[in-house]
């Protein structure tokens, strides 16, 4: 133990230089003779070392913890520390005033934005009359181009060009024809055409509110029509009703065939039922008949974001167009509210029956 | 966003031969000078005032390391170096707690820092060690070894702070509390 003690302050002193030059060459010479004192010295170097290290540290940190206890730290920082703009601070001090105000905002536009669609359809009402042009323009491989073939058929008449095409259907067996106010507005000439032939017509009354016009036919070749085989019916139709029409979308006549789905038309319009049946411009104006062969009413638009959302003016209005009419000018009239001839047909018999009394509009326009 | 600070700014030349020369009015100066810089810098990247301290106290022992160890070249200014080790630091502790390390915001120019701050962190773990150790040394024991070997103080002064009747069981006292202590170092 004792020898331990003498030994260690040996090795301390000869660490720090202490020892005489003497003392020194015989530590040295039992250092190289004895490993076990060797690794000892070696172990207290580091260890030494270590220790000043640690001391330089803690003086230097001592002295620097004095020097920091001098500075206001707290101002500094409120000076240094990241500003952020006038916006966020507000943000910051309101934050949950805006957050409150932000939310009934929100909830505001919600609600609003719902009752409006809830009373809005979303789409727009899109007139089924043809305009040839554009259809040249965009259709021309589907749809036959009417312009040319009239071009060839009046060759002396060649600025007239079909502008627009619709549908009508005979209200009377002397050439009233019944078809939509759209179809033939701003019309300067309006021929009919159906399988016999094409007759020129002028219009004879239009009302544009309820999109309906009435036009005589004023050809001199036209020869009456015997008694139509449809009645306009009296009282409206349900929903779910299976309803047909029959149209000249193209230059022949096609049927289309659905069901009324709605008793209203486009935003809640009391004038129209809306009915599913897949229609194309030149539909405008077409019969729309029930299976008994009543006609219901009168294709005149379809909602253009909807496919199968179409639109038919009601029958009611078709007779109030009727009772505008002179009565005495009208023979062999359509009947209202009767049975109708095409009753317990099928289908293609009432179409075959029907066909000589639905025409295709053709409106020229000079512009 | 560069802010006056308001105490005298010393010279580099003043603060290195200041630390060689273990003068205590370089190191004040040199602290006042340049911690507002590092506060700023650490108050925008997601520290707080204490941070600040930690880091630019490393910062200044990496300096005073470099400069004692004789192979310190003034490459830049001082500011510039003390702002990269900080800078170095403060990225390495915000990596260990997971915290981002992009968009730092800098406000000086960052020179290439590395190496010195790694030798740092070696000698950093030394300190770590020698504290534990220490700590767990129990009085009277550290009080004696820390008197002895960090003030300096003779065998002399311990034995009559302590108390010991003589110089030899001061000296064996201190013995047993070095072999101690020294278990504890190179055992950690």
């Amino acid at each position: 133990m004792r020898n331990e003690i003498e030994l260690e302050a040996i090795i301390e002193d000869y660490l720090k230089g202490k020892l005489t030059a003497e003392e020194r060459v015989a530590f040295e010479q039992l250092r190289s003779n004895d490993p076990v004192v060797d690794h000892k010295v070696v172990a207290h170097k580091v260890f030494l070392d270590s220790m000043a290290q640690y001391a330089h540290v803690v003086k230097l940190k001592e002295q620097m913890d004095a020097v920091h206890s001098q500075i206001d730290v707290a101002a500094l920082a409120e000076n240094l520390r990241p500003h952020p703009s006038k916006l966020v601070k507000l943000w910051r001090n309101n934050r949950s005033a805006v957050a409150i105000a932000a939310s009934f905002i929100l909830l505001a536009m919600v609600s609003l934005y719902s009752i409006q669609s809830n009373n809005k359809q979303a789409g727009t009402f899109e007139a089924m009359s043809k305009d040839m042009a554009r259809l040249r323009s965009t259709q021309n491989t589907l749809i036959r181009d009417i312009k040319t073939r009239e071009a060839n058929n009046n060759s002396n008449n060649n600025n007239n060009n079909a502008r627009f095409g619709g549908t009508g259907f005979a209200i009377s067996g002397n050439g009233y024809i019944v078809t939509n106010y759209h179809v033939v507005r701003g019309a300067d000439s309006v021929y009919v055409q159906n399988s016999n032939g094409s007759y020129k017509a002028k219009s004879f009354y239009s009302d544009p509110v309820n999109d309906i016009a009435i036009l005589k036919i004023s050809d001199k070749r036209f020869e009456s029509l015997p008694t139509l085989p449809y009645t306009i019916k009296r009282g409206t139709s349900g929903i779910g009703e299976s309803v047909f029409t029959l149209g000249f979308p193209k230059d022949d006549i096609v049927l289309g065939d659905g069901y009324v789905s709605s008793r209203n038309g486009i935003n809640g319009d009391t004038l129209a039922y809306q009915v599913a049946i897949p229609v194309n411009p030149g539909n405008s104006g077409g019969p729309l008949l029930d299976n008994s062969g009543n006609v219901v009413g009168i294709i005149n638009g379809k909602e253009n974001k909807t496919d199968g959302a179409t639109f038919a003016v009601k029958s009611k209005y078709i007779m109030e167009a009727l009772n505008a009419v002179p009565q005495d000018s009208l023979s062999r009239k359509v009947s209202y509210g009767k049975k109708s001839s095409l009753r317990g047909l099928k289908r293609n018999k009432q179409v075959q029956k029907m066909q000589d009394y639905v025409f295709m509009i053709k409106v020229y326009n000079n512009n | 966003m560069s802010i006056k600070f308001s105490s005298d700014i010393p010279t580099d030349r003043e603060v290195v031969l200041g630390i060689l020369n273990n003068s205590v009015e370089a190191l004040n100066k040199l602290y006042l000078a340049y911690f507002p810089m590092v506060l700023q810098f650490i108050l925008n990247n997601s520290g707080n005032e204490d941070d600040a301290k930690d880091v630019y106290q490393e910062a200044i022992i990496v300096l005073y390391n470099k400069v004692r160890s004789g192979n310190f070249e003034l490459s830049s200014k001082l500011k510039t170096y003390i702002y990269s080790v900080s800078r170095r630091i403060w990225l390495k502790k915000l990596a260990q707690q997971s915290k981002k390390t992009n968009n730092i915001a800098d406000f000086e120019d960052v020179l290439a820092v590395d190496d010195n701050v790694e030798l740092h962190e070696e000698k950093d773990m030394q300190f770590d060690k020698m504290k534990v150790a220490l700590d767990s040394l129990g009085e009277p024991c550290k009080t004696i070894i820390q008197d002895f070997y960090i003030h300096n103080h003779s065998m002399q002064e311990i034995c009559e702070k302590f108390g010991y009747t003589n110089t030899d069981n001061a000296k064996t006292q201190k013995y047993k509390c070095l072999q101690r202590l020294k278990k504890l170092f190179f055992q950690s």
